[in-house]
């Protein structure tokens, strides 16, 4: 090999790195190109016209309320190659990198939230490219379109006792539709700011209802449900007692005070005031969950003003549990037969969230028992489980559910840990292999 | 000539560059050897969560389920003996680990303290002086001169205590992503290797630092959820993947190397195994938790 060649060898590895994942932004979708009709050498009078001839559908939809521009210009070129393209309906690119060609910072870089279909460039689910009876191109009204994937919400909302105006008014009264550059949950503005506009907390009904609190610069979603809600002043429908109360000294230092908003403990201390019996029968037990003592404590998973779900918790089991526990998540959404309470999010169906003397925290210990609440295999013939029937494959386990399942799920049916019921039985009944 | 080697050069330093790091150092292999189910007087083993080795041969097993302390001894890479040692009632020993002076130290996550115990069973609590609060230790190591290194929840730091239990150092731990810290390992340059189960992050700290800085990526394709670290003979670290059942090898420089170990009832796979121990001699010493055993590897 001569020194060029060695030269060229190492030229060519330098390209490697440089072309190596990371290493560069990916290529933009090409532009939907105005000129194309003229580089193309339509007949005069062609553009979009001639497509017409054979799509003559689209003439009715050109006279809808909103037209998609390069539609009203004729320009199905823009978006379309008339003769070949890699993409499906002769898009020049696919889904939501075409649309971004026009549309590039619908989603600002590094923003705070982003809607997910807008995340996934999934534009055709709320716009139709073509056109449609709706400003904005959207496929339906505001208030239908979201409530076509938000449909729980819209539901609450819709049968709330007491009503938020801006939700009459449509969701993007506060919420943006693509992202949101700087706050969570696609609002327009961050939490109080955004409330502030409406709500004035220098009145005296506002100061009175709040205790003299200074609350204009906390989270009102903390307390109140912006969709709606079947409690006076748009509480959640879960209140923790001293607020409903009113008294908000008990954990709080008096309005008005040096310490401001200041609790009058921190931590576990502050909880232990009132719950000091549920937290001694926690701390009683082998296993105390690691959030109940340390750090935020009770304040990791419970709200301590107010919650739509019960029990004060911040959220369902999914997300909450999930925050930590991501693979537990992740297996049961690979899992070829779903488990109920894990698909429910309903994890303290099985697990203790604050302690127990079980490994896993579950309650009961047995597993046996456990399986029992919800499976009733105890009242008909089963495969013999229990304490006694020791497990063939280790003398220190008794054969139980668990043997021959995995709670949260496998790639396999039934949650089994193996393709084929055969290559389980046979890990024990080795005398009947094959 | 020298046009030649220093091109060459360039080539292999880039070529190198480019390799994935994992190809860069060694992983490395566990091997069944045997699994002890039982004490000394054939009592079962329930749910051991420690196990703690020495060069010399000696082992300790957190037997948890028992609330007691299991003496073994290890010769000619067999494990013997099996002595009972009771721990007060209602103990749950978890993480154990031998001083320099032959001292056993167990946590005992019921009082959430960590014991100094003797041969009897005789346990001490350690004091913390000068600690920010009342110690809640998720976990501890102790180095060469008997300090004691405590993962602290309720500082959420690192305190590192003399043997008189004075705190001398005191190490924030980090709180990006919601981090929660099962465990920490330390090498011989002093450095503090501190592991984040829920992100499957390893970050350190040099023997002057005053705070951590993450040293690997997130893990969480190669590990669901590390409970326990060690430092191996070669300068690799050694994960205890509790969710994901198996043993994860990382570079002090992040990269992952390997993953031994994988689900089941019999000898050599694992559930949700839980402390592993190296006995300087080529044994790596695992606590299977929900095997009720602790299993016995050679170490490649």
């Amino acid at each position: 090999m001569t020194p060029r060649s060695f030269l060229r060898a190492a030229v060519a590895l330098g390209l490697l790195a440089l072309a190596a994942p990371g290493a560069g932004a990916p290529p933009a979708a090409p532009k939907p190109d105005a000129k194309a009709a003229t580089r193309q050498k339509l007949k005069p009078g062609a553009n979009g016209a001639l497509c017409l001839d054979c799509h003559p559908q689209f003439s009715d939809r050109l006279k809808m309320a909103s037209v998609h521009t390069p539609v009203r210009a004729k320009q199905c070129t823009g978006c379309h190659n008339p003769h070949a393209s890699d993409h499906g309906k002769l898009l020049s690119a696919t889904g939501g990198a075409a649309c971004a060609a026009c549309h590039a910072g619908t989603v600002p870089a590094g923003a705070k939230s982003v809607h997910e279909p807008a995340a996934k460039g999934e534009c055709q689910k709320c716009h139709d490219p073509h056109a449609s009876a709706t400003a904005g191109n959207l496929v339906k009204p505001v208030g239908e379109l979201c409530a076509s994937c938000h449909q729980k919400t819209a539901e609450a909302a819709a049968k709330a006792k007491y009503k938020h105006a801006p939700v009459e008014k449509g969701c993007s009264a506060c919420h943006l539709p693509h992202a949101s550059a700087k706050t969570a949950a696609l609002l327009a503005t961050d939490v109080p700011d955004l409330c502030l506009k409406c709500h004035k907390p220098d009145r005296p009904t506002f100061a009175k209802k709040h205790m003299g609190y200074p609350v204009a610069k906390s989270r009102c979603t903390s307390c109140h449900d912006p969709h709606g809600s079947n409690q006076n002043g748009l509480m959640y429908a879960e209140v923790h007692s001293p607020v409903a109360k009113g008294m908000c000294n008990q954990c709080h230092e008096p309005p008005g005070s040096a310490a401001g908003f200041a609790t009058k403990t921190e931590g576990v201390a502050l909880c232990n005031k009132c719950h000091n019996q549920q937290l001694a029968t926690m701390l009683d037990k082998g296993r105390v969950h690691r959030p109940v003592l340390e750090g935020d404590a009770c304040l990791t998973c419970h709200s301590p003003h107010a919650s739509r779900a019960k029990g004060l918790v911040k959220a369902g089991g999914t997300a909450l549990c999930g925050g930590c526990h991501s693979e537990s998540v992740k297996r049961q959404a690979l899992s070829r037969t779903k488990h109920q309470p894990v698909l429910d999010g309903d994890c303290a169906k099985c697990h203790d969230p604050h302690s127990s003397n079980a490994p896993l925290m579950l309650k009961p210990a047995i597993t046996v028992e456990l399986c029992g609440t919800c499976h009733n295999y105890q009242k008909h013939s089963s495969h013999p489980i229990g304490e006694k029937v020791v497990d063939p494959r280790n003398p220190n386990l008794t054969v139980d559910c668990l043997s021959c399942h995995r709670a949260h799920g496998t790639e396999h049916e039934h949650m089994m840990p193996f393709p084929k019921t055969t290559d389980l039985c046979v890990k024990c009944h080795q005398d009947m292999k094959r | 000539m020298t046009v030649h080697r220093s091109i060459l050069g360039l080539t292999a330093a880039l070529a190198a560059a480019l390799l994935p790091a994992g190809a860069r150092a060694q992983s490395i292999t566990l091997t069944h050897v045997e699994s002890i189910y039982a004490d000394a007087k054939k009592g079962a083993l329930k749910a051991p969560e420690g196990v703690a080795c020495t060069e010399s041969g000696r082992v300790i097993v957190a037997d948890t389920g028992h609330a007691r302390l299991v003496a073994y001894a290890m010769k000619d890479g067999k494990l013997g003996g099996g002595t009972a040692i009771p721990l007060p009632e209602g103990a749950q020993p978890v993480r154990v680990q031998i001083d320099g002076k032959g001292d056993v130290l167990v946590l005992d996550r019921k009082t959430r303290a960590i014991l100094r115990v003797g041969e009897s069973g005789a346990a001490t609590p350690v004091e913390a002086k000068g600690a920010p609060a009342k110690l809640i230790p998720a976990s501890f190591k102790v180095d060469g001169s008997d300090r004691l290194y405590v993962l602290d929840g309720a500082s959420r730091a690192v305190l590192v205590l003399d043997r008189d239990g004075n705190v001398g150092r005191k190490l924030d731990l980090p709180r990006e992503g919601g981090a929660l810290f099962t465990d920490l390992a330390l090498d011989a340059a002093g450095t503090i290797y501190a592991v984040d189960g829920v992100n499957a992050t390893v970050w350190a700290a040099d023997k002057s630092a005053t705070a951590f800085r993450q040293i690997s990526k997130k893990l969480e394709d190669v590990m669901s959820f590390p409970a326990y670290v060690t430092m191996t003979p070669r300068g690799a670290l050694l994960l205890v993947d509790q969710s994901g059942n198996g043993i994860v090898t990382i570079g002090v420089d992040g990269a992952f190397l390997g993953r031994q170990l994988a689900v089941g009832w019999e000898d050599g796979l694992v559930q949700y195994p839980a402390q592993i121990c190296l006995t300087g001699k080529g044994e790596a010493l695992l606590a299977d938790r929900n095997n009720n055993r602790v299993q016995v590897f050679s170490l490649h």
